[in-house]
C-alpha cells in the first residue's frame, strides 16, 4: 500500500495560485463572497497563505501553498465524535460528509487552518455561482456531487483521481497528479509515494533540506516544503 | 438563468432522494446506537477503493470533449484545452503542444470559466434612450436586434465617410486577439482614419522607445529566461503582471531548481513585489531613479574593465560617449545619493552582473512608466550590449513574428489616403510626442478640446479608458462630448456605459480567432481560438462584428470586408493556411515555429550603423527631420532627474500602482475566483489597499485597517489602510484592478481605482503615460 505525500519547493514557486484556483474549478469548491471572506469563512481546500517578519528593508515574507497536509497522526481524525473524519490506509485523511455533524471540533484541532466549514444554503443564491460539475469521466467519479450545508469540508488529495489511476495501474506521481500539482506552472508541487525510494517524492526528500509545518504539533504531515 | 435553476434544483433532488444529516440524526437517536448507523450506511462510504456504481443524482456524462483553445484574460493569450461535459466547459489546463508556456497557463486561464459564465454578460444588442451621459447615470438600455443595430452603425459610418470626414472615427481598442487587432487595423486603413488608439500608451511604449534607441526595434524586448544565469529586473513584474507571463512562471522553476546553475535573479523596485518576494536580493530604490542607477553599474562595469570589449568592439557604436557620460557623472557615491542605494551595493551589483554570464538586465512599467522613461529604458537596455547580452543564448533575443498568410492588397479610394494622412487625434510623431506610435490618454484631452479636429463617431472594443487610464474622470467627460458612441464588449464596463448601442461580443471560449504572444519566446508560436461551446447569448465575436459593420458600409470598406473572408472564421483560416492545415491546427491549436537563431548580428540592428547604438542614431535623426535641436546628450541614455505632479510640501508621498497577477485583464474584475484571492501577499481578497510603510504609519498616526483618504492635487479617494514593511518610507501603494463602478455584483464599489488620482503626464518621446509620479498624502476619514 503506497502512502501518499507531496512535496512543494517554495524555491520554484512564483505565489501565481494557479494551485487554488484549479482546487476550486476541481473539487467544485463554493467561491465565498466579500462578507465570508472578511468572516473568515469563506470556503478553500487549498489556500496560499503568506508569512511575513522583519521590518523594511529587511523584510522577508514567503508564500506557502496550503492542502490539507494529510498528517499520518491526525488531531481532526483523533477528536471527531461521528468518526466523520478518517485516515485511509493510503495515508489520505478523509471527509465523510454524510456523517459530519458539524460541530467543528476539528476545525478547532487542525493545527493548519486546512479545513472549512460550509455555510452555504444550498438554496441561497446569493454569490451562488452555477459552479460547473467537476471532472469525473477521465479522473474518477467525483465523490461529491453535491455541496452539503453544515458540514465541515477539505481537501482529498485529489483522490478520485488517485484511486482511479491506482485501478488503471497508470502512475500516480507521474500521470496522474492532484489538480494543484498539475496546474502548478512552476512544477513546484509534486506527488507520490513517500515508502517507494523511487518516487519523485522521495528523491526529492533525499536530495534537499526539507520542513514539516508545525513539527513540534507531532502531527507527522505528509506535505512537505523544501525551502527557497 | 436556466443553468442556475437546474443547479440548485438537482441540490434540492439529492435532500430528497438521499438521507440528509438530520434524518441520519433523527435515525441514530432513534435506534440509540452507533451500530444502527453502520448498518444503514455500511461504512466506509467515501474514499474507499469501490465506488456506489451509479454516478448520483443522475449527472451522467452524456458528450464529453477536450477543445484545444487559447486564452484572453491577459495578453500572453495562453495555448489552453478546455474539457467540456454535457455541452457545459468544466474545466481548463495548459495545451502540451506550446513551447511558449511549455503546456502550462497561470491562475488567469482558470478564471476563463467564470468570464464565459458570467451572469453579468449581456445577451443581446442594446440601444441607448437616456440621451444624458455621465457617471452614475442610467442609460436606459433597451434591447434590439442585431440587424437593427449593425444598420443603424453602419448608416452612421457610412454617412461620415460620404461628407469625406473619416478621420473623425475613432477607434478603441482594447485587450483582443491579435486576429481582430488585425481586422481592426485594416478597417481603419479602408475606411481613412489615422485614429485607432489601442491601450499601448499605458503600458509599455517607454520600454519599447528604450529598445528602439538601441538598436531600432520599437518593441518589448524578448529574454531568454530559460538560459540565463543572471536577472537584474527595474521594476519588472515578472511574476504578476509581465508577459507572456505563463512563460515567465514555467521558466521561473526551470531556472531556479531544474538545472545545475541555479539562475540568480535580483529585483530593484520600491515595492516589495511577488519577484521581489521570491527572487534573492531586493534593492529597494527612490521612485523614478532607475535610469541613474543603471548608469552607476555602467560607470563600475566600465571603470573595472568587465565590459565585453569584443561585442563593444565589433558590433557597437558610441561606446566612448557612452563610456565618457558614465563615468563623468554617474559614479556610485553619486548615485547612491540620488537612488538612496548604498554604493558598495552598486558596485555589488555591478560585478555581479557583468560576470555572472549570460545575465539580463530587465527593464519593466515600473522603472519606464516615468516621465524620460524612454531614456531610463535606453540606459537600462544598454546594460545588456554592455555585457554583450545580445542575441545570445541566456540574453535579449528578437522576437520573430509568425509566418501568417499575408493579406490580400487593400481596397483603397481617395478617402481612404486623404483620412489616413490626417493628423492623429493622439498627437503621435509630432513636436508633442515626436517617436510616439500611440499616445493613448492624450486622445481624451483631444476629444474635449476637438483638436486638431472634432470625433463625430467613436467605437470601442473591449476598451475601458474610463477605468484605466491616469486622470480617469477625463474620460468620462470626453466619452460624454462624442457625438455617436458604440462600445462591443461581452460585459457593461465604466465605457461602455456612455455607448448610444452597446453590441454584446463574444467570450473568447466562443470564437474564431488566431493569437499569439508579446516577446518572449524568441520563436514563433501561433495559437487557434475555436468556440469550445455554442455562443451562450445572441452575440458576435469582435472579428465578426467588424466585418459586418464594413459589409454594411457599400463600396471599398464592404469590398475589402469581402476580401479578407466575409465571415471571421474564414478570415482565420485563411491567415493560419500558410501555417498547417485547418484540420490540423483545429485538433492541435498550436503551431511552433522552427528553433531560435542566435548571433544574428549582421542583420538585427535597425541603427544608421547596423550596430548596437550607445548614442542613438535614430533618435537623433528623428528630431533633427522635426526640426529638434540636438545636442551632445540627447542621444546619450543620459538621466534626467525625476519629475514629479504635486507640491512635496502639501503632498509628501508619492503613488505608485501595481498590477496583481488576478487582476484579470480582460477589464472586468466580476469573477469570484479571482476577487477572493486578489492580493496573495497581505492573504487579503475582495479588495485593495493603501499599502503603507510601518514607519510612515506610525508618524501620520495610521493603523493597520484604517480608512484613509489618499488625496492627490487632483482628487482624493478612500481606501484601506494596510501597513506593510515591503514599501519605500516615502511610497504610498495601491493595487490595480478593482473600484468598478460598473459590470457585475462581484466587480462594483469594491476597493478603489488610483487613476482616478493620478495626473496626467506623459514620458515625452514614446507617448507613454506617467503612472508613478503623482505626489499624495493620506489622512484618516
Amino acid at each position: 500500500m503506497a502512502r501518499w505525500g507531496m512535496v512543494i519547493d517554495l524555491g520554484k514557486c512564483t505565489g501565481c495560485q494557479s494551485c487554488s484556483v484549479a482546487c476550486k474549478a476541481e473539487n467544485n469548491v463554493p467561491h465565498g463572497s466579500p462578507e465570508e471572506h472578511e468572516n473568515r469563512q469563506a470556503p478553500f481546500w487549498h489556500k496560499v497563505i503568506s508569512v511575513s517578519s522583519g521590518e523594511y528593508p529587511t523584510v522577508k515574507t514567503d508564500l506557502i501553498p496550503m492542502p490539507c497536509m494529510h498528517c499520518d497522526d491526525a488531531p481532526c481524525v483523533t477528536v471527531c465524535p461521528a468518526q466523520a473524519t478518517y485516515r485511509r490506509e493510503d495515508g489520505i485523511v478523509i471527509q465523510d460528509f454524510r456523517r459530519c455533524i458539524g460541530c467543528k471540533y476539528c476545525i478547532v484541532a487542525c493545527p493548519y487552518g486546512a479545513r472549512s466549514f460550509n455555510y452555504k444554503e444550498p438554496d441561497d443564491e446569493d454569490y451562488h455561482r452555477p459552479d460547473p460539475p467537476p471532472e469525473r469521466a477521465d479522473r474518477g467519479i467525483w465523490p461529491f456531487p453535491h455541496r452539503v450545508h453544515g458540514v465541515v469540508e477539505k481537501c482529498t488529495f485529489c483522490f478520485h483521481r488517485i484511486d482511479k489511476a491506482v485501478k488503471e495501474g497508470k502512475k500516480v506521481g507521474e500521470e496522474v497528479l492532484p489538480a494543484c500539482a498539475e496546474a502548478c506552472p512552476a512544477h513546484a508541487i509534486s506527488f507520490g509515494d513517500l515508502d517507494d525510494p523511487e518516487s519523485r517524492v522521495a528523491l526529492l526528500l533525499a536530495s534537499r533540506q526539507w520542513l514539516r509545518l508545525r513539527e513540534e504539533m507531532g502531527t507527522s504531515p505528509k506535505v512537505f516544503y523544501l525551502p527557497g | 438563468m436556466d443553468s442556475r435553476k437546474s443547479g440548485s434544483s438537482r441540490i434540492r433532488q439529492s435532500r430528497l432522494s438521499g438521507m440528509s444529516r438530520r434524518t441520519f440524526i433523527k435515525i441514530a437517536a432513534l435506534a440509540g446506537a452507533a451500530v444502527a448507523a453502520t448498518r444503514i450506511f455500511g461504512r466506509p462510504v467515501l474514499g474507499s477503493a469501490v465506488y456506489s456504481p451509479e454516478p448520483p443524482g443522475g449527472e451522467g456524462i452524456i458528450t464529453e470533449k477536450w477543445v484545444p483553445t487559447s486564452c484572453l484574460n491577459c495578453a500572453t493569450r495562453c495555448a489552453t484545452r478546455v474539457r467540456v461535459v454535457n455541452g457545459r466547459a468544466v474545466k481548463v489546463t495548459g495545451n502540451p503542444l506550446s513551447k511558449v508556456s511549455e503546456g502550462e497557463n497561470c491562475a488567469r486561464a482558470h478564471v476563463g470559466l467564470q468570464v464565459l459564465y458570467d451572469p453579468a454578460r449581456i445577451t443581446t444588442p442594446l440601444k441607448r434612450t437616456n440621451p444624458a451621459k455621465g457617471r452614475g447615470i442610467d442609460p436606459g438600455w433597451t434591447e434590439i436586434s442585431w440587424e437593427q443595430a449593425l444598420n443603424e452603425v453602419s448608416g452612421k459610418l457610412k454617412a461620415l465617410r460620404e461628407k469625406a470626414q473619416p478621420e473623425r472615427l475613432l477607434l478603441f481598442s482594447g485587450l483582443n486577439t491579435v486576429s481582430a487587432e488585425d481586422i481592426l487595423r485594416r478597417f481603419a486603413d479602408v475606411y481613412g482614419t489615422p485614429n485607432l488608439i489601442s491601450s499601448d500608451g499605458l503600458n509599455n511604449e517607454a520600454d519599447k522607445a528604450g529598445e528602439w534607441m538601441a538598436d531600432g526595434h520599437y518593441t518589448q524586448s524578448a529574454y531568454d529566461l530559460e538560459h540565463t544565469n543572471y536577472i537584474l529586473s527595474f521594476g519588472a513584474s515578472i511574476l504578476e503582471s509581465y508577459k507572456p507571463l505563463a512563460r515567465g512562471l514555467r521558466m521561473w522553476g526551470k531556472i531556479r531548481r531544474e538545472r545545475p546553475i541555479r539562475a540568480k535573479v535580483v529585483v530593484i523596485d520600491p515595492r516589495y513585489s511577488v519577484t521581489a518576494l521570491r527572487s534573492d536580493q531586493w534593492v529597494p530604490i527612490n521612485p523614478g531613479t532607475d535610469g541613474a542607477l543603471a548608469l552607476a553599474i555602467a560607470h563600475v562595469i566600465i571603470s573595472e574593465g568587465l565590459y565585453d570589449a569584443d561585442f563593444i568592439k565589433n558590433w557597437t557604436h558610441g561606446f566612448d560617449e557612452y563610456r565618457k557620460l558614465a563615468l563623468d557623472y554617474y559614479a556610485p557615491d553619486t548615485v547612491s545619493a540620488i537612488t538612496g542605494i548604498p554604493p558598495d551595493t552598486i558596485r555589488n551589483l555591478a560585478r555581479e552582473f557583468a560576470t555572472t554570464k549570460p545575465a539580463i538586465a530587465w527593464r519593466g512599467r515600473g522603472a519606464t512608466s516615468w516621465p524620460n522613461g524612454s531614456y531610463t529604458g535606453y540606459a537600462i537596455f544598454c546594460l545588456n550590449g554592455l555585457v554583450g547580452s545580445i542575441d545570445i543564448p541566456g540574453g535579449v533575443t528578437y522576437q520573430e513574428n509568425p509566418p501568417y498568410h499575408p493579406m490580400p492588397d487593400p481596397a483603397e479610394d481617395d478617402i481612404s489616403a486623404a483620412g489616413k494622412s490626417r493628423p492623429a487625434l493622439d498627437l503621435r510623431k509630432t513636436g508633442s510626442f515626436p517617436a510616439a506610435e500611440v499616445v493613448t490618454n492624450q486622445v481624451a484631452d483631444s476629444i474635449l478640446e476637438k483638436k486638431p479636429y472634432p470625433v463625430e463617431i467613436a467605437l470601442g472594443f473591449n476598451s475601458n479608458f474610463n477605468m484605466s487610464a491616469p486622470g480617469a474622470g477625463r474620460w468620462d467627460e470626453a466619452l460624454g462630448r462624442v457625438p455617436y458612441y458604440v462600445h462591443a464588449a461581452p460585459f457593461i464596463s465604466e465605457m461602455a456605459e456612455y455607448a448610444d448601442i452597446f453590441l454584446p461580443s463574444t467570450t473568447f471560449m466562443e470564437e474564431w480567432a488566431y493569437d499569439h504572444s508579446p516577446p518572449g519566446s524568441g520563436f514563433a508560436e501561433v495559437r487557434i481560438k475555436q468556440p469550445v461551446v455554442e455562443p451562450l447569448y445572441n452575440t458576435m465575436s469582435v472579428c465578426d462584428i467588424i466585418i459586418r459593420l464594413g459589409l454594411g458600409l457599400a463600396g471599398v470598406v464592404a469590398e475589402d470586408s469581402i476580401g479578407i473572408g466575409g465571415t471571421a472564421e474564414r478570415f482565420v483560416r485563411y491567415r493560419t493556411e500558410t501555417l498547417m492545415s485547418w484540420e490540423e491546427l483545429k485538433e492541435k491549436g498550436v503551431w511552433v515555429g522552427p528553433a531560435y537563431e542566435y548571433y544574428k548580428y549582421d542583420r538585427i540592428f535597425k541603427t544608421p550603423s547596423g550596430k548596437f547604438e550607445f548614442r542613438s542614431g535614430n533618435l537623433e535623426s528623428l528630431l533633427k527631420e522635426q526640426g529638434e535641436e540636438i545636442n551632445s546628450l540627447t542621444g546619450l541614455p543620459y538621466y534626467r532627474n525625476a519629475e514629479f505632479m504635486g507640491d512635496s510640501g502639501d503632498y509628501p508621498l508619492l503613488l505608485s500602482t501595481y498590477q496583481p497577477l488576478l487582476n484579470i485583464e480582460n477589464g472586468s474584475q466580476n469573477y469570484p475566483w479571482a476577487q477572493e484571492m486578489f492580493l496573495v501577499m497581505h492573504g487579503a481578497g475582495w479588495t485593495n489597499f493603501a499599502e503603507i510603510n510601518s514607519k510612515t504609519a506610525q508618524n501620520l498616526k495610521i493603523k493597520d485597517g484604517d480608512t484613509v483618504w489618499v488625496e492627490s492635487p487632483f482628487n482624493k479617494i478612500k481606501a484601506k489602510a494596510r501597513v506593510f514593511e515591503g514599501i519605500h518610507p516615502g511610497v504610498v501603494s495601491i493595487a490595480s484592478g478593482q473600484g468598478h463602478r460598473a459590470y457585475g455584483e462581484w466587480a462594483r464599489g469594491i476597493g478603489v481605482n488610483p487613476n482616478e488620482i493620478i495626473g496626467v503626464d506623459y514620458d515625452r518621446l514614446s507617448g507613454q503615460s506617467a503612472c508613478f509620479n503623482t505626489r499624495v498624502r493620506v489622512y484618516r476619514a
